[in-house]
This record gives C-alpha cells, sequence and structure tokens, in this order.
C-alpha cells in the first residue's frame, strides 16, 4: 500500500478529533425470538409493544484526525457509517462512546437539516440562521443570496410543507450554506436538486470550501471524492478499511465494489481483509502542549 | 451473504497521536450553568422569532383567524357557565359569578396551554433540534413567549367581559398587580414546561397522563365553586390555598374583581412557588442538555 505518503497523524494543527468514537443504536427488530417465550413472557408482551430490540453497531470504535485546510473524502458502501459518523462530527447525534472535539461548531450541509413545515420559507430562512448563531442584521443582509442560492424565487413566501422534496433540500442547503463555517460537512448535497440547482449549489460549495477551515465530504460519486479532497476515508460495515490518497483508496473502493457487482463476494472479502490488514490506524493521546516532549512535534 | 464482520484482521499498527485536545471543543458539550444562560441570552432573537412567527403560523387555517385566540376561552367559559353555574350551582353565595368563572377559566387556560405546549416543546422540533446546535432551553422559552404574547387579546377580553358584564365593575389601580402575576406565572409555567419536556423527551407516555394532570389541577383550583365549601376542613383547606394554580387566580380576582389588595401571604407564596419551580425546571433541563439530540 502506498499510503504511506500520508501516513495519518502528526498533525499540526488539528481542526477536527474523532477520539475512539463508536455509535450502537437500540433498535425494535420484527423479527420472532427463536425461543419459544415462556408463558409470563407471552403475557407480558402483551403489554410491551416492543420486547425485541436489536443492537446495530452503526459505527465501530475509531479514531480520526483531520487538520486544518485539509478536505477528507468519506466513502463506503450503505449502511457503512459514512453518515453516522457525519452526524457525530456536526453533533446532530451523541457517541455512544468517545467523543468528537472541534475547533468550532461543525456546520452540516445536508438535506436532513429540517426546519419547521408549518412556517414559511423566509422566515424559515430567518429561524436557521438565528439558530445558526447569526445575527438578525446579518441574515437580513443575505437574504436575497439565500434566497438565489435556493432558487425558490416567489415560493418562498409559501409554507415549507407546501414544498417539493427537492425545493426543501434546496432552502436547506442554502440555508446552511449562508454560515461561513470553518468546519463543514458536506453529506451528498450536491446530489439532490436538478440539474440548474446543482451549478448553483457547486459554485457556493466552492466558494466555501476555499474559506473554510477543513471540509468532511460523503458523496457517492468518486469524481466528485476525487475532484474535491486531498484524502479519503473508507469505511465498511462502521469499520475504517482505508486512509489515504484520493486516487489510491477510489481505485481499491471501486475494485471492491465491483467483485461485489459480480457476485464475488470472498474476493471482495479478501481485497477488504487484505487492505485493513495494512492499515495504520491512529490512537489519540491528550497530551496538552506544554507537557509534550519536542521530539514528537514535528 | 455470508459476511463475518468480526473476522476483519487487525489493523497493520496502531499509533498513538499526542493531541493538545485542551485547545478543542467537545461538539455538543454542556457549557456550565452560567455559561448556558449567557448563552440562552445570546441566542434571544432566536427565541423570539420563534415565538413570533409561530403566532402567525398557529391560526392562520381557520376562517376567524386569531378571534379563536378569545372565541376559545370565551366557549369555554360558557360551558362552565351552564354546566356549574346554572345546572350544578355551584355558583351560590359566590358575587358576580360570571367574572368569577371568567377569570377562573382564562387564567387556568393560560397556565395549561403553556404547559402544554411547553411540554412538548422538545419533542415537536427535533428537526431544528437536530439541524442545529443552539442552547436548547431556547425552544421551551421560545414556546412560552408564543404563548404569552398569543395570551394578550385574551387578558384583554377577560378584563373587557368584567367592566362591561353586569355587575360590572370599576376599574381600580389594582388591576395594574395583574401584571406581576402575569410575570410569575409565566415563570412558573416556564419551569413546569422545563421539567416535562425533560421528562417526555426521555419517557414519551407521559404525554398521555398530562392532559388528565391539567384537569386535575384545573379541579382542585376553584375555577368554578369557592373555596368557601371547605371552611369546616381546615387541612383540605390548607392544601387548596398552596396550590399556586389557585393562588394566581386568587390574587387575579382579589385585584381586578373584587377591588381587593391581595394579601402580602399569596404574593409571597407565588413568588416562592414561581421562582423554585423556575431554577429548579432550568437547572434539571440543562442537565440533559446533550441528550435531546438523540431524541
Amino acid at each position: 500500500m502506498s499510503g504511506d505518503s500520508t501516513v495519518p497523524g502528526t498533525p499540526s494543527d488539528p481542526c477536527v478529533v474523532a477520539e475512539n468514537v463508536a455509535m450502537k443504536y437500540k433498535v425494535i427488530s420484527t423479527e420472532e425470538q427463536s425461543k419459544p417465550p415462556s408463558l409470563h413472557r407471552k403475557f407480558l408482551r402483551r403489554f410491551k409493544p416492543n420486547p425485541n430490540t436489536v443492537t446495530v453497531n452503526a459505527l465501530n470504535e475509531l479514531s480520526l484526525i483531520v487538520r486544518r485546510g485539509e478536505s477528507v473524502g468519506v466513502i463506503g458502501r450503505n449502511g457503512s457509517g459514512k453518515s453516522t459518523l457525519m452526524k457525530l462530527i456536526s453533533g446532530q447525534a451523541r457517541p455512544t462512546s468517545g467523543a468528537i472535539h472541534a475547533t468550532s461548531t461543525p456546520i452540516m450541509l445536508g438535506v436532513n437539516a429540517a426546519l419547521v413545515p408549518e412556517l414559511a420559507g423566509d422566515q424559515n430562512v430567518i429561524l436557521g440562521g438565528l439558530a445558526m448563531g447569526l445575527a438578525m442584521e446579518e441574515i437580513e443582509a443575505r437574504f436575497d443570496e439565500i434566497v438565489e442560492v435556493s432558487g425558490l424565487e416567489k415560493s418562498i413566501h409559501l409554507p415549507m410543507k407546501s414544498y417539493s422534496s427537492g425545493m426543501g433540500a434546496r432552502l436547506r442547503f442554502a440555508i446552511a450554506a449562508c454560515g461561513n463555517p470553518e468546519i463543514l460537512l458536506v453529506d451528498e448535497a450536491l446530489n439532490t436538486g436538478d440539474a440548474q440547482f446543482a451549478a448553483r449549489s457547486k459554485r457556493r460549495m466552492d466558494e466555501l470550501r476555499e474559506k473554510a477551515g477543513c471540509v468532511l465530504l460523503v458523496s457517492h460519486s468518486l469524481t466528485t471524492i476525487k475532484d474535491m479532497t486531498g484524502r479519503v476515508v473508507w469505511l465498511d460495515k462502521g469499520d475504517l478499511i482505508m486512509d489515504g490518497e484520493p486516487k489510491e483508496v477510489t481505485k481499491r473502493y471501486m475494485e471492491f465494489t465491483k467483485l461485489l457487482a459480480k457476485g464475488n463476494n470472498d474476493s471482495a472479502f479478501a481485497l477488504r481483509a487484505e487492505l485493513r490488514s495494512s492499515l495504520e490506524m491512529v490512537n489519540v493521546v491528550n497530551a496538552p502542549e506544554s507537557s509534550r516532549s519536542p521530539q514528537v512535534v514535528r | 451473504m455470508t459476511e463475518a464482520v468480526g473476522q476483519l484482521p487487525q489493523p497493520a499498527a496502531v499509533h498513538d497521536v499526542p493531541v493538545d485536545l485542551s485547545k478543542l471543543k467537545r461538539v455538543g458539550a454542556r457549557p456550565k450553568f452560567l455559561d448556558y444562560l449567557v448563552q440562552l441570552w445570546d441566542f434571544r432573537q432566536f427565541t423570539y422569532y420563534d415565538a413570533r412567527a409561530r403566532i402567525q403560523s398557529g391560526t392562520r387555517r381557520d376562517k376567524l383567524g386569531s378571534a379563536w385566540l378569545i372565541l376559545n376561552p370565551i366557549f369555554n367559559g360558557l360551558t362552565y357557565f351552564l354546566v356549574f353555574g346554572l345546572l350544578l350551582n355551584t355558583s351560590k353565595g359566590i358575587p358576580n359569578f360570571i367574572g368569577y368563572l371568567v377569570i377562573g377559566v382564562f387564567m387556568y387556560q393560560i397556565t395549561s396551554g403553556a404547559i402544554m405546549s411547553g411540554a412538548r416543546s422538545m419533542q415537536q422540533n427535533k428537526a431544528l433540534v437536530q439541524g442545529f446546535s443552539f442552547p436548547r432551553a431556547a425552544l421551551p422559552i421560545g414556546v412560552n413567549l408564543r404563548e404569552f404574547l398569543g395570551n394578550v387579546p385574551m387578558i384583554i377580553a377577560m378584563l373587557l367581559i368584567v367592566l362591561v358584564v353586569p355587575p360590572a365593575e370599576p376599574i381600580t389601580w389594582r388591576w395594574l398587580l395583574l401584571l406581576p402575576v402575569l410575570a410569575l406565572q409565566f415563570a412558573f409555567n416556564l419551569g413546569v414546561g422545563l421539567i416535562l419536556a425533560r421528562m417526555i423527551s426521555k419517557v414519551n407516555d407521559i404525554t398521555h397522563l398530562l392532559p388528565f394532570f391539567l384537569r386535575l389541577v384545573m379541579y382542585l383550583s376553584a375555577v368554578f365553586y369557592s373555596l368557601d365549601r371547605f371552611k369546616d376542613h381546615p387541612t383540605i383547606l390548607k392544601v387548596m390555598e398552596a396550590n399556586p394554580m389557585f393562588i394566581i387566580i386568587d390574587i387575579t380576582r382579589d385585584a381586578v374583581l373584587y377591588g381587593v389588595t391581595p394579601s402580602l401571604m399569596s404574593w409571597a407564596m407565588l413568588t416562592a412557588w414561581a421562582s423554585i419551580v423556575l431554577v429548579v425546571g432550568m437547572v434539571f433541563f440543562w442537565r440533559a442538555e446533550e441528550s435531546y439530540v438523540r431524541g
């Protein structure tokens, strides 16, 4: 593996640090339990509507350090934990264990930052802006810009519940994008909306990326990932598989998905295991600057 | 597919990387209580806008619009007047029963409405909570503010009814005492709302119990009968008189209806209730600050 040029670690100026984060969900399964339940269990079950809970490991313990100025792409199959990782970093979910540290509150540009459906689009713009901590004057000054990015025109005065899902997503993107965040998280935001919006949002994204301290990008489009990032992290089933150069990681990921698509599961998983076994992981050690020995700092 | 996730091999190496975490902030970390209050103050525009915007949208679907803010308690008052005033005749010995009933019903509705919306504020705004990181107490506060602003026409209607419906009562300086009552009532409602909001965000089932609890409070607060019925039972009377909802209604009746200056004791009790409940509510809510996002 040639990822040695970007050995993860030696962070000169960390922006986002994921310290041993893991995420588990408890969900209700409709699957019948294999053991026949005892009589009193059967009785109790009538009152408890959800007896069969299953723990899903959305993300297994992993550490990640993103430095200032880095753009990191996150790739993986569905259910690999990409979006979970983004949710954890943005604070939309709290990790079951571990912690996320960041220099400032990361802002997620996604399609799932829902707002208040009863309110009109323009009211949601103001509310969302205020919720991000912008001042009223700032929002008013940039209101036209936000509406332009969203491309909603007159519909901005209608209640948000009357919007199509594409319109809603566009407005959410426009609101989130007006924040000029230091840490920017993007979750598939470029894949929604029509071609016209795609061009507009791409332009806004580029502006934001230039200004932002660091960017994390989740996308299924490997072209987008290769174009926009300088480092790629590959997750599979909640585990870190690779972390390195975009070209190398996306190439291996393509090999893996092609093998899977052909039904060649064994060789796909062999590839995955091989890559994983040559992965160099990081372990975050809290070391205050003053007590750190000078040799460690490069 | 037969993938054994557990069979994933160990990575080649695990490097210990020293990072000065003290320079970074933990995402979603709960600030200290005083910092939290400062944050809430910084988000006051959000809170206020949230309250304002939702009042307007609340009755937009109705033909009569905001008139429902007043019509609703009037119809309520009429219902109680029919049942308790005319049918059951609980009005015995109560001077100006209509005024008595109207103040009881209106003041009770202010509290029950505010507590109900405050309690549900976290659960109903999950999208907003998950989308943005603001101090979560801004939502219950905003909801209470909305209720309060929405109640202004209702309070004016209440005063008009007392003024106009015979036996009409005169305006005295004591009407000004309504302002501190409303302030204390606001603090009390907000405190209860904050406590319930945290509880409901953990155990949703409480929403089903809430209407019963609120109805019980109404029956115990002498909305349509007089506490004089318990004058032979000093213990019951004591308990009933300590009920904050009753104190709110009683002070208002004294000041607005009967031209009596409410006793210092009632003021002290209400102030104690409001401040204790508000402080307990704020601290209780703040302690779970990090968990609301999970929903």
